[in-house]
């Protein structure tokens, strides 16, 4: 839908480092030991408009409250260390060069209880924020921008998802339980941040719907889904690793 | 360079077409603004709305959530949502998130016009 464009003589604008180059098909430059590889290579990334499902903004935030920390330093602590303020049995496999811009990230994940394989795009990188994008087949299709700011004399750390479901599965599995365990995620990796600074402080979380239908157009996206292929593909990573020994 | 606030203006162009100029830069800080100037245009009921990007010079993440969310409430109401001056590395971006899927993208309001007059008339 777009049409050739632009006004001409533009300058290098002064975000242009901050955000991914690449288009829209993930490249993996390394794969780091022991993460499993699936769902990612020559797959488009996807934002809330190509899902399924309902679209919905949540917000998780936590106040750094006495503590004497810059956003800058929360963020540059939150890149530096993301894989380990994550609950336990969930791995982030991040790119040698760290989150930055255009850069693809291995995620091993348990989702109720099943292992999922995916990654994401670090779609933006800047010293106060960063923005990972889903690919196909992922639970979601969307952004998680993470930032931190100043609030009423306090250094406040957020998390904001703005997500659709994938495909039909997804969407049944979010409206059986799965929000809540989003949120539980969410609530456990903002706390290990405040902890890291030393704040024992509650996460507060604000659902928002922004829109209420689902996208029927899109419920093919299921042929992508990343949570069947690595179960279906389990036995024969089973006998490879089988083979190796 | 100091941030500048966003400021939104709507203008009517024809009677199934509002405009709303944006000046400054769509981040965190622009929500509210954003929102009241689309709440704003949405009020005059058009069948479409135009974003003016020609004197917006920053966009950052978080921005980009913000007009996908005025594009979901576009489609919510059945009104097109098309988007007009961005620079050239914008609309890159616009590509790259794959907004451009759902919203076209034109050089300038006088082409966005024009096509908007064309499917208003069909």
């Amino acid at each position: 839908m777009t049409t050739p464009s632009t006004p001409s003589g533009d300058m290098q604008p002064r975000d242009a480092t901050y955000w991914a180059q690449q288009g829209t098909n993930l490249k993996l430059s390394d794969v780091p030991a022991g993460a499993i590889n699936l769902n990612v290579e020559g797959r488009s990334v996807v934002g809330p408009l190509q899902g399924f499902g309902k679209m919905w903004q949540k917000t998780y935030r936590v106040r750094l409250v006495d503590a004497l920390v810059q956003p800058t330093e929360v963020i540059a602590t939150w890149k530096e260390n993301f894989q380990s303020f994550w609950p336990k049995g969930n791995r982030f496999y991040a790119p040698l060069t760290g989150i930055t811009p255009g850069e693809v990230a291995l995620l091993n994940l348990k989702t109720g209880g099943m292992p999922l394989s995916t990654g994401v795009l670090v779609l933006y990188a800047d010293d106060e924020s960063f923005t990972l994008m889903t690919p196909q087949g992922h639970m979601f299709a969307g952004w998680i921008t993470f930032s931190a700011y100043v609030d009423d004399g306090a250094t406040v750390a957020q998390a904001q998802v703005l997500m659709r479901a994938n495909d039909p599965i997804y969407e049944m599995g979010l409206t059986m339980g799965g929000h809540k365990q989003e949120d539980k995620f969410w609530e456990h990796t903002l706390k290990s941040l405040a902890a890291r600074f030393g704040v024992l402080a509650p996460v507060q979380i604000q659902a928002v719907c922004v829109d209420p239908k689902r996208k029927w157009a899109h419920a093919k996206n299921i042929r992508h889904n990343a949570a069947m292929r690595t179960v279906l593909s389990a036995p024969s990573r089973w006998f490879h690793r089988g083979r190796k020994q | 360079m100091p941030a500048r606030t966003l400021e939104a203006h709507i203008r009517h162009h024809q009677p199934r077409v509002t405009v709303i100029e944006l000046h400054g830069e769509v981040n965190a800080f622009a929500e509210e603004t954003l929102n009241t100037a689309y709440g704003e245009a949405e009020g005059q009921n058009p069948e479409v709305i135009l974003l003016n990007f020609s004197d917006v010079d920053y966009i950052n993440s978080t921005g980009i959530a913000l007009i996908v969310s005025l594009l979901a409430r576009a489609r919510k109401s059945h009104r097109q949502l098309l988007s007009c001056g961005l620079s050239e590395h914008y609309v890159e971006i616009f590509n790259i998130t794959r907004l451009a899927d759902f919203m076209s993208v034109y050089p300038d309001e006088t082409s966005a016009l024009a096509d908007a007059a064309k499917d208003t008339t069909h």
